[in-house]
């Protein structure tokens, strides 16, 4: 109807581009996570096979990457 | 509260006439911990075991393997008189054994012939199908028998090389058997050999196959209801004589303790000594015990503690009983050094503190609070209980924290109406009251409180918690490093990051206008001094580790993060259940059910997650955030010489 350039502009809805950028906030992160933690988690497995009382070293050790997708999380809540 | 118990090195001395009586005593209160003793030039040596060690260990082999062989395994039984066990002990003990050695020799003569049989009936199996007795398969002069496997029917092949045989072929089983002259038989040999001939032995039995191979059938079903039999008549034995093995075992096993007591302990000729540690509360308690039991000839003395033995001290938590399950979370980590503060007491609060406020929500805490109960009830477990115990008190803290945000299984209870729009709570009328506006985000606190519209809030509320916490733990590191290695190495490792703090926070204010704009500068220097004290305390690594101070805290947004993820699957669970697949108001039908089971396995899927990421996440802010300020831990578990009964009863 009108001219073309505001017929694009209406269909990039900002809530959408907000909802794409927050969901892409806490997917990537939780690669990132992912990725890391599955290194430290194996490990921590292997020692945990050799001396039970790693047990809670071990889950220290593989919780410190959450922090990641936490921060995703949050920046994500900010977002939307 | 934050102590650990104090403990004494104690030794205790006396002649070699009374070395029984002592070690008696001692394994009876249960109190002493005996330090092993290496071999040195002092000229003491390892003491030898007490006379009766071969008799009792030999026992309690046999009791093992006896306890092994009949599968007994603990379980709950009455507590049974220890001199009654002791006087019948070695009779019952060879009545059992001499039952058991003929019932398991007779078991095992049963399964051999049992294997005897399959074997042959495993021979029997390619003749099968040949109607011929098998007598007629051996003792001629002139004939040549073959019998094996062949690929395929030889008849045949066999027939261009000679006309006089007999073949018996069954093609089931491809089995041949062959009768042909003597002098042919190299001939046939060759033949056979093009399709595949493997031999195969004939058993030795007469009579027909078939009815050979249902005889073997009939024996073998009798052998294995006599094995059955006897498994039974185990069995009953087994129930006859469980409590007797655990008792008998319990007693043995306390008896082999007492034997090999001097194994652990220095001994000169005519002399011993027991070195160890006891509670320091219980030890005029040891004193007593020792000196009544022989008539006070041995000696026990109280040792000065070295920083040596700081290392060595055996630790034991001295904790309020309600306190006490967490303690199995410090085990997890680690126990706590002798001169380090016990943080049990302030995981106490702290870990269902933040659980609580994760979750949030009356009706997971109520569901998990019935399932912890129920579990602590139905299982007697000392492993299970404190964590039953720990999961009660975090369902506690999520109901209060459930009250303080009105929720209810992802429902919000209040009503809340925003920009002219309501949003209905699950009981009706009742209102979400605004209470005031909070400084950050212009967003309402109300009450109840709505995590889902306070994100900002709550975002920096859950972050100067964690500020609070760690600088909590900054304090408690500044007590272990003033205890350990004086009150200037903790002013610099520990009380340097409070200084930096409050540099921070004045330069902070001051560039925020809120102070005047001076103060930036006042910030900034103090700022630099904390800097210097910090890089004096810990080096290079100080520094480094400088960007902690703000990704521990902003760590703690995990409270929020996780709370707020664990009630949107819940409220989605409930969109989809209520409002996708059936809606209330509509006709009920078919759909309401399948609503309802989608309903019930969501929120059964979202009750176990709320056990681990709430538990999770607030383990971590434990271990990670709290503990790395202070806590270094890796102290020894306090194990005394003694026994905890569990089948008998102290005579």
């Amino acid at each position: 109807m009108s001219d073309p350039v505001t017929a694009t502009a209406t269909m990039m809805d900002p809530a959408g581009l907000k909802a794409i950028g927050a969901g892409l906030a806490v997917g990537l992160t939780g690669i990132a996570s992912g990725i890391a933690e599955k290194d430290i988690g194996s490990a921590a497995i292997g020692a945990m096979a050799e001396n039970e009382s790693l047990f809670g070293k071990g889950l220290i050790l593989t919780v410190i990457p959450e922090t990641i997708v936490i921060f995703g999380l949050v920046v994500a809540l900010l977002i939307s | 509260m934050l102590e650990l118990k104090q403990m004494n090195r104690a030794v205790i001395v006396g002649h070699k006439s009374i070395f029984e009586e002592t070690v008696d005593a001692l394994h009876k209160s249960n109190l002493f911990q005996i330090e092993d003793f290496n071999e040195d030039k002092s000229g003491l040596r390892i003491g030898r075991p007490f006379e009766n060690v071969d008799a009792v260990s030999k026992k309690l082999i046999k009791i093992r393997s006896i306890a092994s062989l009949l599968g007994v395994k603990d379980a709950e039984s009455k507590k049974q008189n220890t001199s009654a066990v002791l006087s019948s002990l070695d009779d019952t003990l060879e009545k059992l054994d001499a039952e058991l050695d003929v019932k398991a020799e007779k078991k095992s003569q049963l399964e051999a012939e049992l294997k005897e049989i399959d074997s042959l009936k495993k021979e029997l199996l390619p003749f099968s199908n040949i109607s011929l007795d098998l007598d007629l398969y051996r003792g001629y002069e002139h004939l040549s028998v073959f019998t094996g496997y062949v690929n395929e029917n030889v008849e045949s092949a066999v027939s261009k090389v000679t006309s006089s045989y007999e073949i018996f072929y069954d093609a089931k089983e491809s089995t041949v058997v062959l009768f042909v002259a003597k002098d042919k038989a190299t001939e046939v040999a060759n033949v056979l050999a093009d399709f595949g001939f493997r031999e195969v032995r004939v058993p030795q039995v007469s009579g027909m196959p078939g009815q050979a191979l249902s005889e073997i059938d009939s024996r073998e079903s009798g052998l294995v209801k006599q094995i059955e039999s006897i498994d039974l008549e185990i069995e009953s034995l087994k129930d006859k004589y469980a409590d007797f093995i655990l008792a008998s075992n319990e007693l043995l096993s306390i008896e082999a303790q007492k034997s090999e007591a001097p194994l652990r302990v220095a001994t000169s000729e005519s002399t011993f000594m027991i070195d160890g540690w006891v509670p320091e509360e219980d030890f005029a308690k040891l004193e007593d015990i020792v000196k009544t039991a022989t008539n006070g000839r041995a000696f026990v003395s109280m040792q000065e503690m070295t920083k040596e033995d700081e290392n060595v001290v055996p630790i034991e938590y001295d904790n309020p009983k309600v306190a006490a399950p967490f303690q199995e979370i410090m085990d997890l980590y680690a126990r706590p050094k002798y001169k380090e503060l016990d943080p049990t007491s302030l995981i106490f609060i702290s870990f269902p503190l933040f659980y609580g406020m994760i979750l949030g929500d009356i009706g997971y805490a109520l569901i998990l609070l019935a399932l912890a109960v129920g579990i602590k009830k139905a299982i007697s477990s000392e492993a299970i209980k404190p964590l039953m115990n720990i999961l009660i008190y975090c369902q506690i803290s999520t109901l209060i924290f459930g009250v303080l945000y009105g929720e209810f299984l992802g429902f919000p209870l209040a009503s809340l109406t925003l920009h002219g729009e309501t949003v209905a709570g699950l009981i009706p009328g009742f209102a979400t009251i605004n209470l005031f506006a909070s400084p950050i985000g212009g967003e309402m606190i109300t009450y109840p409180v709505h995590r889902t519209h306070l994100v900002m809030t709550m975002i920096v509320f859950t972050a100067l918690l964690g500020l609070v916490h760690i600088n909590f733990g900054y304090a408690l590191g500044f007590i272990n490093e003033n205890r350990k290695h004086g009150f200037t190495a903790a002013l610099m490792e520990k009380g340097s990051w409070m200084v930096i703090e409050v540099g921070l926070l004045l330069a902070a204010l001051g560039y925020a206008a809120v102070l005047p704009a001076a103060t930036t500068y006042a910030g900034i220097v103090v700022f630099l001094v904390g800097f210097v004290m910090l890089l004096k305390g810990e080096g290079i690594k100080g520094p480094i580790e400088l960007p902690s101070l703000l990704s521990n805290s902003l760590s703690y947004t995990r409270i929020i993060a996780v709370g707020l993820s664990s009630i949107y699957i819940a409220s989605t669970v409930n969109l989809i259940a209520f409002e996708m697949i059936w809606e209330p108001g509509t006709p009920i039908g078919g759909m309401t059910i399948f609503a309802l089971i989608v309903f019930l396995a969501g929120h059964a899927l979202n009750t176990a997650l709320s056990i681990i990421a709430p538990g999770l996440h607030s383990l971590r802010l434990q271990y990670v955030e709290f503990f790395g300020k202070f806590y270094e831990g890796g102290g020894r578990k306090y194990n005394p010489f003694g026994y905890i009964r569990k089948y008998t009863e102290e005579n």
